[in-house]
């Protein structure tokens, strides 16, 4: 940049007048009433974010397509590279998973014989809506993905998400044409969940890492590296089971969990709806959400247990 | 010298290309492009294109459309709204007083400028969400993604520069 473009020497000098100082002014306290109101969970303020990207949803689409597909292209290359070693360890795989497949037959016929002793009351079928992800909102304070289904495709807020081997989020803005996941490392994600060997309930809070904490384990519980965490169903918002992730780390009390998501690879994510409705209201006329707010009663609920 | 209204067009065009230009690189550092980690530190391009535009073009970025950009921003990565109007006005603002500093001056002095003024805007940005969630988030992810920013910023700024000379003239 050695030689300067444009002749800015000869430019009208804008933030000089009064009057471009005031309005500066202004839109730097417009900014402030924004964020005030959106902390406020003004109905408006959320139609509005709702509605501005539910606009820009077919936009967002049609670009993340090409993007997508160059991934492809290096996912592929780096796939064809790994061949072999992939396919040694798919035979290991098979062969354990077949073990494990006799396992699973035998236990699903015992607990179908139990079930029926016991007149257990069965868990509501699941259907599913599969979307792609059209943006991957980061930036140094977020975790969220938005993807190309909304009401009009029967999406609605407090729907879990997975993708492929585990948890996502969950649904907490639904527009018509799209929808916006709040993903378990966000900081203000807290999800009911239980240690599977166990069953100690806990609570899984993102910190924005890529490694979420378990918070509110019993004073008692016994938490082993490599301990598989899965959702509890408590709270009713999703259903019990769905795997999360495991421990990886265990740190003065810091446990951290590592998710089964691929993060890199978050295409396509299915919602899962239960047709539970447990702690969340529907949508009209309900206080929203707001990505950083604390949790108050309204998004704690949603997305856990609540406050800390 | 009358102008014709091809001309005028033509002119229009042009000195809108900064804020379209902006608008564009809003909307692109949302794709998802799978590489790793990439999220996490996707640069701030808008705080980028604010500092140019404030430093060498400030008749062609009013702090409206600036503003209008962050909504649309704060709409896309689900930040509250008015953060990142917020943040982009303020590295306007403070790029504008001080451009006389980085006119006619070598780059590395304006890419400097540039790294003490986003250390301010990102300061703020994080101050901003820990006041909104009630406590302090962990500073991590901001460092990041504020090393990662200054340290494109001259690649960006390349572009900027053709751009500057080649359409917005």
């Amino acid at each position: 940049m050695a030689r300067r473009p444009g002749s800015f020497t000869s430019d009208a000098q804008p933030a000089r007048s009064f009057w471009s100082r005031f309005a500066f002014s202004l839109l730097l306290a417009g900014a402030f009433a924004l964020m005030l109101l959106g902390k406020a969970d003004v109905l408006v303020v959320e139609r509005f974010r709702t509605g501005v990207a539910d606009v820009l949803a077919p936009v967002l689409e049609v670009l993340s397509r090409p993007a997508a597909s160059v991934s492809d292209a290096v996912a592929a290359v780096r796939r064809f590279r790994d061949l072999r070693t992939e396919n040694e360890r798919l035979r290991v795989d098979n062969d354990r998973l077949e073990r494990w497949q006799h396992v699973a037959r035998r236990l699903e016929a015992e607990n179908k014989a139990l079930r029926a002793l016991a007149n257990f009351v069965h868990e509501p079928a699941a259907a599913f809506i599969t979307a792609r992800v059209i943006a991957d909102a980061g930036g140094a304070f977020v975790r969220s993905a938005m993807i190309n289904a909304g009401t009009d495709q029967g999406v609605r807020r407090g729907l879990a998400a997975v993708a492929g081997e585990g948890l996502v989020g969950g649904v907490v803005e639904a527009g018509a044409h799209h929808a916006r996941i709040l993903l378990i490392t966000d900081l203000n994600s807290q999800i009911p969940v239980a240690v599977e060997r166990t069953r100690d309930p806990a609570v899984l809070a993102g910190d924005n890492t890529r490694l979420p904490r378990l918070v509110y384990l019993p004073q008692n519980a016994q938490v082993l590296n490599g301990d598989r965490i899965v959702t509890s169903g408590h709270g009713g918002v999703y259903p019990a089971g769905l795997p999360i992730g495991v421990v990886t780390s265990i740190d003065d009390g810091t446990i951290k969990v590592s998710p089964y998501v691929d993060w890199n690879r978050l295409e396509y994510i299915r919602l899962l709806d239960y047709g539970l409705n447990g702690v969340v209201k529907p949508s009209s006329g309900q206080s929203s959400f707001t990505l950083m707010g604390p949790e108050r009663s309204a998004s704690g609920q949603l997305l856990g247990l609540g406050g800390r | 010298m009358r102008t014709t209204a091809v001309q005028r067009v033509d002119l229009w065009l042009r000195q809108a290309t900064p804020i379209a230009f902006m608008v564009l690189l809003t909307i692109l550092s949302t794709v998802p492009i799978g590489v790793p980690g990439y999220t996490a530190v996707v640069p701030a391009y808008t705080a980028m294109s604010a500092f140019y535009w404030a430093v060498f073009r400030p008749d062609l970025q009013p702090p409206f459309a600036l503003f209008l950009v962050g909504v649309l921003q704060d709409v896309l990565v689900a930040t509250p709204l008015g953060m990142s109007a917020l943040t982009l006005m303020v590295v306007h603002g403070l790029a504008v007083t001080q451009r006389r500093a980085f006119l006619g001056k070598p780059f590395v002095l304006a890419w400097f400028g540039f790294v003490l003024i986003y250390a301010l805007a990102a300061f703020l940005v994080w101050l901003l969400v820990s006041i909104l969630a009630l406590r302090p988030v962990g500073p991590e992810p901001a460092v990041f993604q504020y090393l990662v920013t200054v340290t494109l910023f001259p690649v960006v700024a390349w572009i900027f520069v053709r751009v500057h000379r080649h359409v917005v003239r």
